[in-house]
C-alpha cells in the first residue's frame, strides 16, 4: 500500500528510506491510524526527517491523495465548488484574490460569471501541472482510501481553522518557510561554524587527571597524589577579511552581515579587515577603508595557526588582480600585483579559505578561477560553510 | 478500539497546550517504541512537551542536558575512580574496594534503564553534542542495553523509556540518527493557539487584555531585522509584568505604547529596532 506515494516522495527529492516505509506500515498495522488526518501526521513524522522537506511532503501528499477526481471534477462537484467559491468571495474577497493570484481590485470588477470562468481556467491549468504557491486551489479533498468524511467542502484558503482535512492542511503549505530555498540565518551559520575550534588546555588547573593521579600515587608508594590539569578551552584565532567595496558585493550585504555578526559573537580572538575587490599592499581595520590601514606584509607576524577566512565575490577586472598597478584607486598604486599578496597570505596561513557569497553557478568571472587556485573557495551556504570548516580543521 | 491503543492517549497536561497533530505523533512514537525528535524555534515548547508527557502519563521524568564536551559514557554511567582510590588508601568506608560495582554510578540514560517503572527520558539539545555521540546514543536506545566495561556487565532496560529528543538547530542531524527516530517540527503557535496557551497560564485575564496583548505581540514579531524574536516565554513574562504594573491599562497598547520592551527583547540591537519601529508603525 502507498508504494506510489513513497516513490513520488523519493523522486521529488525527499530522502525517505525503505526502513522508514516499513515502519510506517508497522504503524498502520498497530491500528492507531483511523483517518487520513492521522495518516498525514504519522506518515510525515515517520518518513520525513527534516522540516525542510515538510513543504515538499505537503505538496506531494495533496497531489497523491487528492485523487484522480481532481483532474476531471464531475459536474456536481464543480457546482459545489463554484457555489462555495462565490460564498467565500462575498465574505472575504481578499482571501479569494490571494488564492487565485489576482489583484483584489481586479477581482472586484469581475462579474460572478467571469470569476467562475477564471476559476475553471485555473483548475484546468492545475490538472496539467503543478504551479505551486498561490495557484493551488483546493476542492476540499477526496480520499482514495475509502474514508467517507471528506466532501468537497468549498474553498478554505489561508485563515486559521482547527479542523481541516489533511489534504487542506497539506495544501496550506504551512512549512514553505522551512523549505530549502530559504536564506541562511544566524542560527544556521552558528551550526555550521560551531566545529571551527581548536581545543587547547588553558585556565586554572581544576580537572582531576585520573591517569596521572594513579601513576603519581603508585610512584609515591600508595600515598595518594592527586594531579590536576587544565581544562580544554577553545583558543582558535580567526582573521576575517571582507570585501566591502563596490556594487558587485551589494546583493550580499545582508548575508555577509549575518555571517559577520555571528563570527564576532562566536570567536573571542577575531580580527576583521576590509578590502575592495582584492587584496593589495594594505587592508583596513575600519569599514570605510581610510583611517586604519594595515600592511599586508605584516601578517607574517601572526600565528600561522590562525584561520584566515576571506569573504568576497572574487569578481573583478583581470588587471586588478594581475597588474602591478592594478589597484583601481589611482592614488593607491603600488608595485606588487594583488595576486602575489594573495599568494603570500595563503603561504602565511596554511589554514585559509575563501567564502564567495555568490551562488556557484554565477562564478563565471575569470578571476574566480585564478583565486580558486590560491584559496579553496566555498559558497556562503550551509553546505559551503560546512565544507569550509572541514577544510580549515582538516590539516591539524 | 480500546483506550490503551488509541492515538488520543496523551492529551496534554495542566500547563501545556497540545495541538492535535503533535498528540498523534507522540502517541504513535510511544506505540512504535521510537524516540521522538523535536525541532522548532526556541519558545515553541519542545522541552515542556516532555514534562507534559511525564505528567499526563504519570511517569517519572529523567532529563539529560547535553553539553558539547559530553561523552556518551557520561550519560550511561560513571566509574568513580577517585573514591575507590581513596577507599583503598584509607579503608574507612563500608564499601568493598575490590567490588568495582560499588563505584559505578548510573548516568541519566542508565537511570532510565534501571528504573523499576517506565520513565520519560528527555534528551535536551542533542545538537550540542558531536555526531559520534548522537549516533552511538541512538544505537544504545535502539538496543536498549549497554555494557559497563569495567565490570563486564550488560545493563538492559527493565522498561523501555519514552524517549524525547530536542534540537534547536536548523541543520540536519546525521542520517543514521534520523533514521532511528520519528520527527516533528513544532511551528510557532498561531494567535488562536497562543490564546489557549495564555489561558492555561493566566486564569482570570480579561478577553480584551488578551486580545490586545496577542495583537501587539504578533505585531512585534514581524519587525524586520530582529535577531531574537520574542517567543512564548517572553510573552508570558510580559503579560505578568503588565499585570503587576498598577499604572497599566489596555488603552496604552491600543495607543501603540509598549511598556517593558526589555522583557520581550533580550538584545540591545533588537530593542533599538523595535523601539524605532513601534513609533513609526502606529
Amino acid at each position: 500500500m502507498f508504494i506510489e506515494f513513497f516513490y513520488i516522495l523519493r523522486e521529488k527529492g525527499v530522502p525517505v528510506t525503505p526502513t522508514s516505509f516499513l515502519r510506517l506500515h508497522k504503524a498502520l498495522s498497530t491500528g492507531l491510524i483511523h483517518s487520513l488526518d492521522d495518516f498525514y501526521t504519522v506518515a510525515r513524522s515517520v518518513l520525513v526527517k527534516s522540516e525542510r522537506y515538510f513543504d515538499m511532503y505537503d505538496q506531494i501528499f495533496a497531489h497523491t491523495f487528492r485523487g484522480v477526481e481532481f483532474a476531471e471534477p464531475d459536474d456536481e462537484e464543480i457546482t459545489e465548488i463554484a457555489k462555495a467559491l462565490l460564498e467565500e468571495w462575498l465574505k472575504n474577497p481578499a482571501d479569494i484574490a490571494a488564492a487565485l493570484g489576482i489583484d483584489e481590485k481586479k477581482l472586484q470588477q469581475l462579474t460572478p460569471e467571469e470569476l467562475i470562468q477564471y476559476f475553471f481556467d485555473r483548475l484546468k491549468e492545475q490538472a496539467e501541472a503543478h504551479h505551486g504557491g498561490n495557484k493551488w486551489i483546493g476542492t476540499g479533498g477526496t480520499s482514495p482510501v475509502g474514508h467517507s468524511g471528506y466532501h468537497p467542502g468549498g474553498m478554505r484558503v489561508g485563515g486559521i481553522s482547527r479542523n481541516k482535512s489533511a489534504i487542506k492542511v497539506a495544501m496550506d503549505r504551512r512549512y514553505k518557510d522551512y523549505s530549502q530555498e530559504g536564506p541562511l540565518n544566524q542560527s544556521q551559520m552558528g551550526e555550521a561554524l560551531k566545529r571551527l575550534r581548536r581545543m587547547v588546555p588553558a585556565g586554572p588547573k581544576d580537572v582531576v587527571n585520573v591517569d596521572k593521579t594513579i601513576y603519581e600515587t603508585i610512584r609515591n608508594g600508595g600515598e595518594i597524589e592527586i594531579v590536576y590539569s587544565r581544562r580544554l578551552r577553545d583558543r582558535i584565532k580567526v582573521i576575517l577579511m571582507i570585501d566591502n567595496g563596490g556594487w558587485s558585493m551589494d546583493p550580499y550585504i545582508y548575508l555577509v552581515q549575518t555571517l559577520f555578526n555571528y563570527v564576532r559573537a562566536q570567536f573571542k580572538d577575531l580580527k576583521v579587515y576590509y578590502f575592495h575587490n582584492t587584496i593589495y599592499d594594505e587592508v583596513w581595520l575600519d569599514p570605510r577603508r581610510r583611517a586604519k590601514p594595515e600592511k599586508t606584509i605584516d601578517f607574517i607576524n601572526e600565528d600561522p595557526e590562525t584561520r584566515l577566512i576571506i569573504v568576497g565575490d572574487a569578481s573583478m577586472a583581470p588587471y586588478e588582480l594581475m597588474n602591478k598597478n592594478g589597484f583601481i584607486y589611482l592614488e593607491k598604486r603600488r608595485s606588487r600585483p594583488s595576486i602575489e599578496n594573495l599568494q603570500f597570505l595563503a603561504g602565511t596561513f596554511p589554514h585559509s579559505a575563501w567564502i564567495n557569497p555568490a551562488e556557484k553557478r554565477d562564478w563565471g568571472a575569470w578571476t574566480v578561477d585564478i583565486i580558486k587556485q590560491i584559496f579553496p573557495m566555498y559558497e556562503l551556504t550551509l553546505d559551503g560553510l560546512d565544507k569550509m570548516v572541514h577544510h580549515l580543521m582538516s590539516r591539524n | 478500539m480500546n483506550q490503551e491503543n488509541s492515538l488520543n492517549k496523551f492529551r496534554g497536561a495542566s500547563r501545556y497546550v497540545l495541538d492535535n497533530e503533535l498528540a498523534k505523533i507522540v502517541n504513535v512514537s510511544i506505540a512504535l517504541e521510537m524516540p521522538l525528535l523535536l525541532k522548532g524555534e526556541p519558545g515553541t515548547g519542545k522541552t515542556m512537551l516532555a514534562y507534559a508527557i511525564a505528567e499526563s502519563l504519570k511517569m517519572p521524568l529523567i532529563v539529560l542536558n547535553v553539553k558539547s564536551s559530553m561523552k556518551l559514557v557520561d550519560a550511561l554511567y560513571q566509574y568513580d575512580t577517585l573514591t575507590r582510590l581513596n577507599d583503598s588508601r584509607f579503608g574507612d568506608s563500608d564499601r568493598n574496594v575490590s567490588h568495582i560495582e560499588e563505584y559505578i554510578k548510573m548516568g541519566k540514560i542508565g537511570q532510565a534503564f534501571v528504573a523499576d517503572v517506565r520513565t520519560v527520558l528527555l534528551i535536551d539539545e542533542i545538537d550540542k553534542a558531536d555526531t559520534d555521540f548522537q549516533d552511538d546514543m541512538l544505537d544504545i536506545l535502539d538496543q536498549m542495553q549497554f555494557d559497563i566495561i569495567e565490570i563486564d556487565k550488560t545493563v538492559r532496560a527493565k522498561n523501555r523509556p519514552v524517549v524525547i529528543i530536542t534540537s534547536n538547530a536548523k541543520k540536519d542531524l546525521s542520517d543514521p540518527f534520523l533514521g532511528r527516530c520519528n520527527f516533528h517540527h513544532i511551528a510557532f503557535p498561531d494567535p488562536t493557539m497562543m490564546r489557549s496557551i495564555i489561558n492555561v497560564h493566566f486564569s482570570n485575564l480579561q478577553e480584551k487584555m488578551i486580545d490586545a496583548c496577542i495583537e501587539t505581540f504578533y505585531h512585534l514579531r514581524r519587525f524586520d531585522g530582529i535577531e531574537k524574536k520574542p517567543a512564548t516565554r517572553e510573552l508570558i513574562n510580559w503579560i505578568r509584568a503588565l499585570k503587576a504594573d498598577p499604572d497599566f491599562n489596555i488603552s496604552k497598547l491600543h495607543r501603540g505604547e509598549v511598556p517593558y520592551l526589555g522583557v520581550l527583547y533580550k538584545k540591545s540591537s533588537d530593542m533599538q529596532i523595535a523601539a524605532r519601529n513601534i513609533t513609526r508603525s502606529f
